[in-house]
């Protein structure tokens, strides 16, 4: 689960819980303050119902009545010489009211639009982040509507004259990116293995007790994905499988929920496993929830009861000094399995305003033989004291 | 019968830094009457000059009363004793005080000027009177080119251009040769006599003083007659 | 020495107080006009540069735009060219505040979303605020302290003939960033901002951050490249480069005019300081009779010198401050108003400027002491004891300081035929020569004039004789009053002169009835718009015949900035507005209503030797244009250049936009103030200036007047230094004239003679610095606008007599010098009779 933020609607900028959310995070040094409150038409958004009546392909865009909303890929691929890359790449929808400002300017909105990508390269052992964020108008970036095939896209980043794109190619998804400043870029192509599966009956994916916290939630978590991959000036023809997330919902978050870690793990048995724990401020688990995945693609959702995570191992990010768990023993329903970050720092740290930095990054998953069981993803927010607003 | 000039016990003091004063002259009591020729003599510093400044109006006496042709300096105003002193009285220095930046005619012309007499008659008066001590080629002449000796028939013919009733000149030799000195006395009783004024001059020269009608001395600032 | 040295000066400033008064007051004098115009020039660029820096602080390159907004497209180009690290836009317009005539702000429209650094004070900003509230924007604490506004209060602005209601949505402290940002920068969201003023898709300035690593001028050249020559990409240096060049005449005009001052200062010291060697000469002598030496008798004075050097300084320094502080508001209108720049709101005072300003001051009082110090101290004891006085010197070498003026002013003048001409600043060259030739010739001018008087009685001509003979004094306070009447003279004939010709050309070109634009138009810029409902409703208003419309902008003629107008030209009776210097009428105007030419004005025709059958470039928004020149016209206009073409070929090019404002001719037998209040009554909440024919003239004149009023102040300083120097020097006389004095009280003369005496020696002073300045003075005037103004501005000016003005300012300048003479006149005619001294006379 990658959580976007509820606490956008509160009031509380400066306090150290809201650094949970990256979106927020971003808003809030972007602006060096606090963001859009609860009610700035926040009783207009539409909050996550469980009945939610599902609507695909429709659904793979843009859900312009909730308030956030991102597209989320992950994966690892190899390259025809042998390299290993880890990549992510994240479109969100960052809504800012629910109606459009009548203003006679392209640059009036009603979001933004923020694209995170990072790639991982294990072999130079070099982790590599790119990012836009732009409000939503026909010159910089916005997002289409069915049947278009085009889902979102945006600007590259300033230096950079090629868009970052998301479209949808009849069963998979295609994207692109690229960075010059940085020299890098992909464009995937995405073929699902397995069908779509929901996170939580009915796509409802509870976050914890409060009425609005859940999300609308699916995930297509074995893509064949093929194309082409460029790091260090040098493009090379990549393949491999990714993982898909969608999410959208509105303040789904509760105020004393600080981070989170989330586990996206693809077994070589033909399983997956989604997991995620909501901490609290003084660093609890206060909520989780998984989901397994057969290989027939049948589900199971899971309670907390039936989850155990131990960290095994930690890293301090000598930039942020934010300290990761970078190793665990996971437990889920009676089996165990042991993942390990595939290299340490694997860090995404924004720079576009104020510091903001998150762990996203690629794991290996064993069992206590050292066999690999299987790869996967993990996303690890809220550490390090200095993340949060430094105003 | 009127006097041309009267004293009545003048004195005049000058207060001293230590504190106290001095006389410059003491109970000085005389007259002179109209067309008398009176030389003063005496040592520097014994009240010559003092006496002349007291007669010319240009200083007041600490004491006693100046009269010039018989009115009181102490009753009249500084205006009045100006204009007494413009018109009735003629005045000789012992260093000429001619104005460079004047020729010779307009030297002599400048009581006239001063006056607001703007008419040919002064000038014709200036250019008689120079014509009389011997300057009539000088007219035009810048003063600075006249020599010590014509300096001051000039200052005379100066003193005398407004017709004064009464002359005083401060040493008028003083700063001239005895050749020199000979010739502008002679000028100067000369001249005195045919405008029939009364002279009172101060001179260093026994010789000089003894030309005069009446020889006074003055002495520590007492007047001996 | 230095014992004798304190002990001494005290005495001798004891004995000449006023004296010593006069000489400092003359240094403060100088050095203040010097420091207020230094700090005035400075701080007029320093408030571009803080208002640069507040807005594009963290900027490495700016795109700023050959005309008056850039299509926000080019945004997305900016952003695609590699090197760059982040760009975001700006929307910049200045708006009037509601109530408050000329009371700019400068709004900035940006994006909020972009990296962009914004110094917030206070609560912390809710985002959807901004762009959801309608008229949001966040004012400096500064203005909101000043007018008492509070966030949340309605605040309105006029842009064009549209009121806008604004809201305090935020405070923002720019001079947190930079301490002379001004307080009425205005920040909005851009999309309000476009909204607010009807300028969709348009900004005025694309911000750019370089990547690190990157070169900048790479970066700089790609951009140019990408963007094309409708723009142009600029670092902070250069834009401060480019309006420092916009600047460079304005600033150069008052620099000279402030040295002038303090040339006339120095005149005023080496006055005084002569004097008091005169006075002092048998005490030197004693003194080098002692044994002293040349090098300590030089000591001495100069030190002397130096002392009253410092204490002139130190009034001089509060003096400027304050004379800056106090003509700030007016020179910032004129910037506002000629050049649009921001105004001045912040005075920055660096520390070296007012070194500068004491160094020009004491080194001022050096300069004018050096010589007669090496004088006095060059000659030996027995000549400082004899009776030769310094008098006579000057008077034997009037004829050789006359030749060298002579050779001064024919030298100049030859090397200005045979080589000055093309240079630019040589008019100035010709103004300095004719300035110091006046001081060399005033001797024996006045040696000559006094020579001729004849000397009837003891009256005016009287007191000019005594001047010719004391011509050491004289010929110095009447060569720097000279100075001072050359300069007043001088400038009053060439102002008089500008105005006249400017009367009548506006006689002649500006003929409609009624005139109408937005409120404070030309400080606003290019931007301000008339709504075209409300022109279509003045149109159609009863009584109205027909209908000027003009838009107006700066625009780019290859790198410099021209003045470009559109107007209705086919209009019935069109021909006549603009005055043809060169070119048929009926031609000309065919050309340009039919074939798109233009029409140049004079100034930009002369600069750059363009004439009808000749092309101008002009940058369009598609690149460089050429355009045919069908005529040259009169124009009188301050940013260097003008072109006029039809209304049709400028919207063809530049694209369609508002007017910025229309001229309306009414149906013969309108009264046109009464259709004025007609009009002011119908369209009273259009925030529009609605002027008849005789109100635009006046203020056209008023804004005239404005622009000068900096160069009568400095006038007024220069002859007040001046009427200083003629109290100086009577006052000198008096005291070293005190036997030939007491000679005229010892021979009848009444005080009261003596007073008119000197009165009358004033006034002589004055006669013949007024005689000598207007010789000067007319030179000086025909440099101005002959040279001076064709070099730096390019108009046609005809030289007229503003014989009030010139009779007026005699009067004063006499009266000045009467003035001047009273105190030295009343010490003259207290002196004794019994002051006759061996030595004198």
């Amino acid at each position: 689960m990658k959580m976007f933020e509820g606490a956008l609607s509160e009031r509380q900028p400066m306090h150290p819980r809201t650094t949970i959310t990256r979106a927020c995070n971003l808003l809030v040094a972007l602006a060096a303050c606090c963001l859009l409150p609860a009610l700035a038409g926040a009783q207009n958004w539409r909050i996550a119902q469980p009945d939610y009546a599902w609507s695909f392909p429709r659904d793979h865009w843009a859900r312009s009545n909730y308030k956030t909303e991102w597209w989320y890929f992950t994966g690892h691929l190899d390259a025809a010489d042998g390299r290993r890359f880890g990549y992510q790449f994240t479109f969100f929808r960052v809504g800012l009211s629910p109606e459009k400002p009548d203003l006679d300017s392209a640059w009036a909105t009603s979001e933004l639009i923020m694209g995170h990508a990072a790639i991982s390269d294990l072999a130079q052992k070099q982790h590599y982040f790119a990012e836009v964020l732009y409000r939503t108008t026909p010159l910089l970036g916005g997002f289409a509507t069915y049947p278009d095939t085009l889902i979102a896209w945006s600007r590259g980043p300033a230096g950079t004259p090629e868009h970052w794109t998301l479209s949808w190619n009849g069963s998979g998804f295609d994207f692109a990116m690229a960075d010059q400043g940085q020299g890098i870029a992909f464009a995937l192509h995405t073929v699902p293995q397995k069908p779509l599966i929901f996170q939580g009956p009915n796509g409802y994916s509870r976050k914890g007790a409060g009425a609005s916290a859940a999300s609308h939630y699916y995930s297509f978590t074995r893509l064949r994905t093929t194309g082409v991959l460029k790091v260090g000036g040098k493009t090379a023809a990549v393949s491999g499988d990714s993982w898909m997330d969608k999410e959208f919902g509105t303040n789904q978050l509760g105020e004393h929920q600080v981070g989170w870690d989330w586990f996206s793990l693809q077994l070589a048995d033909g399983r997956e496993i989604m997991l995620y724990i909501l901490r609290d401020t003084a660093g609890r688990v206060d909520y989780g929830r998984a989901t397994l995945v057969a290989a027939d693609g049948t589900t199971r959702f899971l309670k907390r009861e039936s989850l155990a995570l131990r960290t095994t191992k930690k890293w301090t990010s000598p930039q942020t000094k934010a300290t990761y768990p970078a190793g665990w023993e996971l437990n889920v329903d009676g089996e165990t399995f042991l993942l390990t970050a595939e290299m340490a720092d694997q860090e995404n740290r924004s720079a576009l305003g104020r510091p903001l930095f998150y762990w996203e990054g690629a794991v290996r998953v064993s069992d206590g033989k050292g066999r690999q069981l299987g790869k996967g993803y993990v996303e690890l927010t809220g550490y390090g004291t200095g993340n949060r607003p430094g105003i | 019968m009127t006097r041309a000039l009267t004293f009545e016990n003048v004195s005049k003091t000058y207060a001293l830094a230590s504190g106290g004063s001095k006389y410059a002259l003491r109970s000085v009591s005389f007259g002179v009457s109209p067309g008398r020729k009176v030389a003063i003599v005496g040592r520097s510093g014994s009240g010559k000059s003092t006496l002349l400044h007291l007669a010319a109006g240009i200083d007041g006496p600490s004491s006693g009363t100046v009269r010039v042709l018989e009115r009181d300096f102490n009753t009249l105003s500084e205006g009045e004793r100006t204009r007494m002193r413009r018109d009735e009285i003629g005045l000789i220095f012992q260093f000429f005080h001619l104005l460079p930046l004047l020729s010779v005619r307009d030297n002599v012309r400048l009581p006239a000027m001063i006056a607001g007499d703007r008419g040919s008659a002064a000038r014709s008066r200036a250019e008689e009177l120079l014509e009389r001590v011997g300057l009539a080629d000088r007219l035009d002449d810048a003063v600075q080119q006249l020599s010590g000796g014509e300096m001051q028939r000039v200052a005379i013919c100066r003193a005398l251009l407004r017709r004064p009733r009464l002359l005083l000149a401060d040493e008028p030799t003083g700063n001239l040769d005895d050749e020199n000195g000979r010739r502008v006395m002679e000028l100067l009783l000369a001249l005195t006599a045919d405008e029939g004024a009364t002279l009172i001059y101060v001179t260093h020269s026994r010789d000089f003083a003894s030309q005069a009608d009446a020889v006074w001395e003055i002495h520590s600032g007492e007047l001996q007659i | 020495m230095i014992g004798y040295f304190c002990k001494a000066l005290g005495a001798h400033l004891r004995r000449g107080r006023s004296l010593l008064l006069l000489t400092v007051l003359g240094v403060a004098l100088g050095v203040a006009s010097v420091l207020s115009i230094q700090i005035i020039n400075l701080n007029a660029l320093a408030a571009f540069e803080g208002s640069m820096q507040a807005v594009s602080g963290d900027a490495d390159l700016s795109v700023l735009g050959r005309m008056p907004a850039l299509p926000e497209s080019l945004y997305v180009d900016v952003l695609a060219e590699p090197g760059v690290q982040s760009a975001w836009p700006l929307v910049r317009v200045r708006a009037v505040l509601d109530g408050h005539e000329d009371f700019f702000l400068d709004i900035v429209g940006v994006d909020f979303f972009a990296p962009v650094r914004v110094p917030w004070q206070g609560d912390p900003v809710d985002f959807s605020q901004p762009l959801g509230q309608s008229g949001w924007a966040a004012f400096t604490p500064q203005l909101a302290a000043k007018m008492g506004w509070r966030i949340g209060d309605a605040v309105t602005v006029s842009k064009g003939s549209q009121r806008l209601p604004l809201r305090v949505g935020a405070l923002v402290d720019f001079q947190r960033l930079t301490p002379l940002a001004s307080p009425k920068l205005v920040l909005m969201d851009i999309a309000q901002a476009q909204h607010l003023l009807g300028r969709k898709g348009w900004v005025q300035q694309i911000d750019v951050v370089v990547a690190e690593g990157a070169d900048v001028d790479l970066v700089r050249q790609r951009l140019q490249a990408r963007l094309g020559a409708a723009v142009q990409v600029l670092t902070p240096a250069q834009r401060t480069r480019q309006t420092a060049g916009l600047l460079a005449a304005f600033r150069l005009n008052l620099t000279a005019l402030s040295l002038i001052s303090l040339f006339v200062g120095l005149f005023l010291i080496y006055t005084s300081t002569q004097a008091s060697l005169v006075r002092r000469r048998a005490e030197f002598g004693m003194l080098r009779s002692l044994g002293a030496t040349r090098g300590q008798l030089f000591a001495l004075i100069v030190g002397e010198v130096v002392l009253l050097g410092a204490l002139g300084v130190l009034a001089g320094l509060p003096l400027g401050y304050w004379a800056a502080q106090a003509n700030v508001e007016r020179v910032s209108a004129t910037l506002t108003n000629l050049y649009l720049l921001d105004e001045i709101s912040t005075l920055k005072l660096p520390p070296w400027l007012f070194g500068l300003a004491a160094l020009s001051g004491i080194g001022g009082a050096l300069a004018g002491a050096l010589i007669p110090a090496l004088d006095m101290s060059r000659r030996n004891a027995r000549a400082l004891l004899s009776d030769f006085t310094l008098h006579e010197k000057i008077g034997s070498l009037a004829p050789q300081l006359g030749a060298l003026g002579t050779t001064v002013l024919i030298l100049t003048g030859g090397w200005y035929t045979w080589l000055g001409r093309t240079w630019q600043p040589a008019g100035f060259v010709l103004a300095i020569a004719i300035l110091s030739a006046l001081p060399l010739l005033t001797p024996l001018a006045i040696r000559t004039l006094t020579g001729w008087i004849a000397v009837r009685g003891f009256g005016l001509g009287y007191s000019l004789k005594s001047l010719g003979a004391r011509l050491q004094n004289s010929a110095l306070a009447v060569a720097s009053l000279a100075i001072a009447v050359s300069m007043l003279l001088g400038i009053t004939l060439m102002v008089g002169s500008f105005r006249q010709t400017l009367q009548v050309w506006i006689r002649t070109t500006v003929q409609a009835d009624i005139y109408i634009a937005p409120l404070a138009w030309r400080g606003q810029g290019d931007e301000a718009f008339l709504a075209p409902d409300l022109v279509r409703a003045l149109r159609l208003f009863p009584g109205v015949q027909a209908m000027d419309r003009l838009r107006g902008f700066v625009a780019y003629a290859d790198e410099q900035r021209v003045a470009l107008a559109g107007v209705d030209i086919g209009l019935p009776g069109g021909s006549s507005r603009f005055a043809l210097l060169a070119g048929t009428p009926q031609r000309v105007y065919r050309e340009v209503r039919e074939n798109g030419a233009v029409l140049i004005g004079e100034t930009l025709a002369r600069r750059r030797n363009l004439w009808p059958g000749d092309s101008l470039d002009l940058y369009t928004p598609a690149g460089r244009q050429s355009f045919a020149i069908a005529g040259v016209y009169y124009d009188y206009s301050p940013q260097g250049g003008a072109v006029i073409m039809d209304l049709q070929t400028l919207t063809a090019h530049w694209g369609e936009a508002g007017l910025n404002s229309v001229a309306l001719y009414l149906e013969p037998d309108r009264d046109a103030e009464v259709v004025v209040d007609a009009l002011r009554a119908a369209f009273a909440d259009a925030a529009i200036e609605i002027r008849s024919n005789r109100r635009l003239r006046q203020e056209a004149f008023a804004i005239f007047d404005q622009t000068f009023a900096i160069t009568r102040l400095l006038q007024g300083i220069s002859l007040l230094i001046a009427v200083c120097g003629i109290a100086l020097m009577l006052l000198v006389q008096a005291r070293e004239q005190v036997s030939e004095l007491a000679l005229y009280r010892a021979v009848g003369a009444t005080r009261t003679q003596l007073f008119g005496f000197f009165i009358g020696k004033g006034m002589g002073m004055g006669l013949l610095g007024l005689l000598l300045g207007a010789g000067g003075g007319i030179l000086l005037a025909l440099i101005l606008v002959f040279v001076i103004n064709r070099a730096y501005f390019g108009w046609t000016i005809q030289l007229y007599w503003p014989w009030q003005a010139i009779v007026q300012q005699v009067l004063i300048i006499l009266l000045g010098a009467v003035a001047a003479s009273l105190y030295p006149a009343l010490k003259a005619s207290k002196t004794p009779a019994m002051e006759l001294r061996r030595e004198d006379v």
